[in-house]
């Protein structure tokens, strides 16, 4: 076809690397952080995760970031501010004007012109120090006492919204029928391939039963590893189960500090590189991944667990009430999928002689004998 | 009717299972005794195992008043054929028979109920062996690949043994090792136990063969020094007269008078070969043959006719089929390439088809349809014929998952005390937490309102300046955030994580053994050791699977085949520190090695070669570090043996002592 109508068309393809977009979902505990304070107290934690965040806007220019707050009671946006949800003439919070949303609060600081100072570090800056403010001084004492943990889950889903909807606002998709017209109205016109962002989430943990949100967490692992965004973690402290699972699944970096006082170097070593670096680096990551799942009764990690063979729900005992699984209701019933005590102590003799019958049979077929154990 | 030679009560006679299925009778060969069993009346039907010298069957027959026995022992060469086919036959009849009294039982309520007779294998001894075969479990189509029957081929077992070196070598390690109390029979069976899948695979594999061949085009003459030489092998020529009916027919008649070499090199250069290939016959140049050359014109079709088979789609379904079905358009007429006798059209393709058509004809239908069915009717095809719009909307079989609301598993019960962190945060309550949280972050806010933005620097608490002595007396107190100490510290780690994932990267690539072997060089462990490593690692694991397979048999009659095993898995144990003492050895000496290279370099040169043992990889170590996997596994093991033995023993003292 080129051929015959002699016009060649252009396809530009964009050579540069892609901008990237880092979601960091800060863990704001305060009971863990409350913990940490001699070691590493939660400022200076923000301010490393600052110095971080402009090292992450510096390497790129259209490089972009999100920071979520996983609090005990709620997760919300640092940065950028939320929109407030009536309709404002100028909702737009990236451009700097955070002052205009808290004029009337004490706490709240306003973007001032500190020559010193690259104008958007301020305005990441700003954003997140006032909403942190916001954010703890909107913490009671109930929030703290209901629970010990933190909302991962719902901080994962916002992290992973925020980034679809990026995804999409930088590159417009334009239907091929679109695209097709276009060509035949300009051909001499250069077609643009846009180069897709790349996203990826930092998970700055500090909490630990995190298996509680189980069910939530495996969905946004899934939804990322579909999304082919690489899950970082930085687990400060409290236990590993289930976020080792998530940097393992989407191909991120799990890092389990042994001086977490080093944070900003943890940072800059093992979190800096966007997901197109990574793919001519070696990236650090410890070696053995805890699999292991949460069971659904009772919150535990299990090593041999149950599974419902309908809905896939995990159990750690074979005792359900009225063999009915607790999730679906369905009829389950796993005695038999329990193996046998095992009998350590050989029975007194009979008398009568066995005519070395046992050797015809001997074994099981598989160990255990079980349809469904999991061996997570 | 089936019968076989068999004794009873020691006299030769015949066992009879009558043709209706209704009596199995013995008759003696002397005299004229004889024994009648009704089969409806067999309770039990017993036989010794194949194991066993001798092969005979048991009945038991249930009358009103009295239960009776008899045992018929087979007599002729093939007794353990007869025994198979008669008891295969009397459970048949018996099931039959069942069925019957079942059917009869539900008219009339008076029929008394017969009970249900068991077959049971019988040892040698004659005592009841557990195994029970339920006569009324309707016996499936025999699975050739089935589990239990590859467990018990031995002959397939030897030979995926001689074709896969790898699996010979684990098995005959693991047999040479294994504790004395096992048997070969339970070890082999075990070891097969779980590799059933390895099995089937063999056993496919070897149930393939090649299929036949287009035999003439294979077959051609060779010109060696001048001469006209044929190979032709015995099968080839078989196969040349099952495809081509007529050369045998040609061969017939024509042999006695010709040798049979003459025949072959001659019938290779006629026209009528060329024929049979589909080639074209040209006048000028072939050689005609008075003797071949009269069968040119013989038709093929004649006696190629009954191969032929119609693929028999159901042609209401067949919705072009019927549209070429046409009686004015010679309906659905074989394409001419496909049709005998059209000799002038592309002979080539017509003798191929025809080739291809005889050759398929040869192979067993893999959809394995019943011939005897209506044309092209399966059971699949009837389903998908029927007419499904004119049926009644089936049942919805979906299974509803109501899915309740799981927030109850999970934020239920919640406190900060069932924290697994609820003791370092029991220490301060909600209050003192949050102001400590508030503490913290004026710092921070309150540099930020003065300045216009915070000083990261400070804020960060990194100090640039600190000299190396201040950080001493620093990590004495307490090492600082963003201190030299913590950065160098963390960059280690870092560093370390990113080699272990580069070797771990390395590993993944190298599956092979020669690789791995490699690999484990650069460790500094050299080959007999990997080697030893390699054969110990394998045995183990072989091991631990059988451990694992008894100790949840719940088996008391295994409990000392389980307290042998796991003085078996002591002894990898062992055979592990060897192989790690053996290495640290290596190491010893290499380290030496290099001492006294360094001496002598000394003493010719009077410069010192700096030296660090550390450099010299290998040894204990690194053996240790390889195996913490499997001296896990094995701790694991022990462990879990330990507890379980100690609490039975527990439990049967406390039996002991107070007796039931």
């Amino acid at each position: 076809m080129n051929a015959i109508d002699a016009s060649e068309h252009h396809e530009r393809v964009d050579e540069s690397v892609p901008p990237s977009l880092l979601a960091i979902v800060l863990d704001t505990n305060p009971h863990a952080w409350a913990h940490l304070s001699s070691t590493l107290p939660l400022a200076t934690a923000l301010a490393n995760i600052l110095v971080f965040i402009n090292a992450h806007l510096a390497s790129g220019n259209a490089n972009s970031v999100a920071v979520i707050a996983s609090h005990s009671n709620k997760s919300c946006f640092l940065y950028p501010t939320p929109a407030p949800s009536s309709p404002r003439p100028q909702p737009n919070a990236t451009n700097g004007d955070v002052d205009m949303n808290g004029t009337t609060e004490t706490t709240s600081y306003s973007v001032q012109d500190n020559p010193n100072k690259y104008r958007p570090f301020a305005n990441v800056e700003t954003a997140i120090l006032n909403n942190f403010a916001k954010l703890m001084e909107g913490t009671k004492e109930s929030h703290l006492e209901a629970t010990p943990t933190t909302l991962i889950g719902g901080a994962l889903s916002l992290a992973l919204s925020f980034i679809a909807k990026a995804t999409l606002l930088h590159s417009p998709s334009t239907s091929n029928s679109d695209e097709a017209m276009l060509a035949i109205a300009d051909p001499e016109a250069i077609h643009t391939s846009y180069v897709s962002l790349a996203s990826r989430i930092l998970i700055v943990s500090v909490s630990g039963d995190l298996a509680n949100q189980y069910i939530p967490v495996m969905n946004s692992i899934f939804a990322a590893q579909r999304k082919r965004i690489p899950i970082d973690i930085l687990k400060l402290a409290g236990d590993t189960v289930l976020l080792q699972q998530a940097s393992d699944a989407t191909g991120g970096v799990y890092m389990k500090p042994e001086r977490p006082e080093g944070l900003l170097q943890y940072l800059m070593m093992a979190f800096l590189p966007d997901p197109t670096a990574r793919k001519s680096l070696v990236m650090p990551s410890a070696g053995g991944v805890d699999f292991r799942a949460a069971c659904f009764c009772h919150r535990k990690v299990v090593d041999i667990g149950y599974v419902c063979s309908v809905c896939l729900s995990i159990f750690c005992s074979h005792d359900l009430p009225d063999n009915l699984c607790l999730t679906c209701g369905s009829y389950l019933s796993l005695r038999a999928a329990q193996s046998n005590p095992p009998a350590l102590i050989p029975r007194k003799k009979k008398k009568k002689k066995r005519a070395g019958a046992d050797s015809a049979t001997p074994g099981g077929s598989t160990p255990a004998g079980s349809n469904t154990p999991m061996h997570a | 009717m089936s019968e076989a030679a068999a004794q009873y009560k020691k006299k030769d006679g015949k066992i009879i299972v009558s043709s209706d299925g209704l009596t199995v009778s013995w008759k003696a060969n002397s005299d004229d005794l004889r024994v009648d069993v009704e089969i409806a009346a067999i309770t039990n039907l017993q036989q010794t195992p194949a194991t066993s010298a001798k092969a005979s069957i048991k009945i038991v027959v249930q009358h009103p008043d009295q239960t009776e026995n008899h045992t018929f022992t087979f007599t002729s060469a093939a007794a353990r054929d007869d025994q198979q086919t008669i008891t295969g036959v009397l459970r048949k009849c018996i099931e039959d028979a069942k069925t019957r009294s079942a059917a009869a039982a539900a008219i009339p309520a008076a029929a008394t109920p017969t009970p249900t007779p068991v077959l049971d294998n019988v040892g040698a001894s004659g005592a009841m062996t557990m195994a029970h075969t339920l006569v009324g479990a309707p016996k499936e189509k025999e699975d050739p690949f089935d589990d239990a029957k590859l467990l018990r081929d031995t002959a397939l077992q030897q030979s995926l043994l001689n074709s896969n070196v790898a699996l010979r070598e684990r098995f005959d390690l693991a047999l040479r090792d294994k504790p004395d109390t096992i048997t070969l029979a339970q070890f082999s069976n075990q070891f097969w136990a779980t590799r059933v899948p390895l099995l089937r695979s063999h056993a496919v594999q070897k149930s393939q063969g090649a299929g036949t061949y287009n035999v003439l085009s294979v077959v051609k003459p060779v010109l060696e020094q001048g001469v006209q030489t044929l190979n032709m092998s015995k099968e080839q020529i078989q196969l040349i007269f099952a495809q081509h009916p007529l050369v045998k027919r040609v061969y017939n008649e024509n042999v006695p008078p010709m040798s049979e070499r003459d025949f072959w090199s001659r019938f290779f250069h006629s026209r009528l070969v060329k024929k049979l290939k589909g080639e074209r016959i040209n006048d000028n140049i072939d050689p005609t043959d008075p003797k071949l050359d009269k069968y040119l014109d013989f038709n093929e079709a004649a006696d190629a006719a009954p191969q032929l088979l119609v693929p028999s789609v159901p042609l209401f379904l067949d919705v072009e089929g019927n549209e070429q079905n046409h009686s004015q358009r010679l309906g659905n007429r074989p394409d001419h390439t496909m049709r005998l006798g059209s000799h002038e059209k592309v002979p080539i393709l017509r003798t191929l088809n025809q080739m291809s058509e005889k050759m398929m004809a040869q192979v067993p239908p893999s959809d394995g349809a019943d011939r005897h069915g209506p044309a092209g009717m399966d059971e699949e095809t009837y389903k998908q014929v029927q007419l499904h719009d004119l049926e009644r909307t089936a049942d919805d079989n979906r299974v509803v998952l109501n899915i309740q609301d799981q927030s109850q598993f999970f934020s239920a019960g919640q406190g900060v005390h069932t924290s697994s962190s609820a003791a370092t945060y029991a220490k301060r309550t909600p209050i003192q937490v949050l102001s400590v949280m508030q503490q913290q972050f004026q710092h921070i806010s309150a540099s930020q309102a003065q300045t216009g933005g915070i000083n990261l620097q400070l804020a960060m608490g990194t100090e640039e300046e600190s000299s190396s002595d201040e950080e001493e007396s620093q990590a004495n107190k307490k090492s600082k955030v963003g201190s030299r100490s913590s950065r160098r510290g963390a960059t280690s780690q870092i560093v370390n994580t990113i080699k272990q994932r580069q070797r771990l990267g390395e590993e993944f690539l190298s599956s092979t053994p020669e690789q791995s072997r490699q690999l484990a060089l650069q460790m500094g462990i050299s080959g007999p050791v990997y080697d030893s490593l390699f054969i110990t690692h394998n045995t183990t694991v072989e091991f631990l699977h059988y451990f694992w397979a008894v100790f949840y048999s719940g088996d008391a009659e295994r409990a000392n085949e389980v307290a042998k095993l796991m003085e078996t898995l002591g002894k990898s144990l062992d055979r592990i520190k060897a192989v790690a003492d053996t290495a640290e050895a290596e190491r010893a000496a290499q380290i030496q090695a290099t001492v006294k290279s360094n001496e002598e370099y000394t003493q010719r040169t009077g410069r010192k070669r700096r030296f660090d043992a550390n450099n010299i990889k290998g040894g204990k170590n690194v053996v240790n570090h390889l195996m913490q996997p499997l001296t896990r596994a094995i701790g694991k093991a022990k462990h879990e043996y330990e507890t379980a033995l100690q609490a039975q023993m527990r439990q049967s003292k406390t039996e002991t002592l107070n007796p039931v």
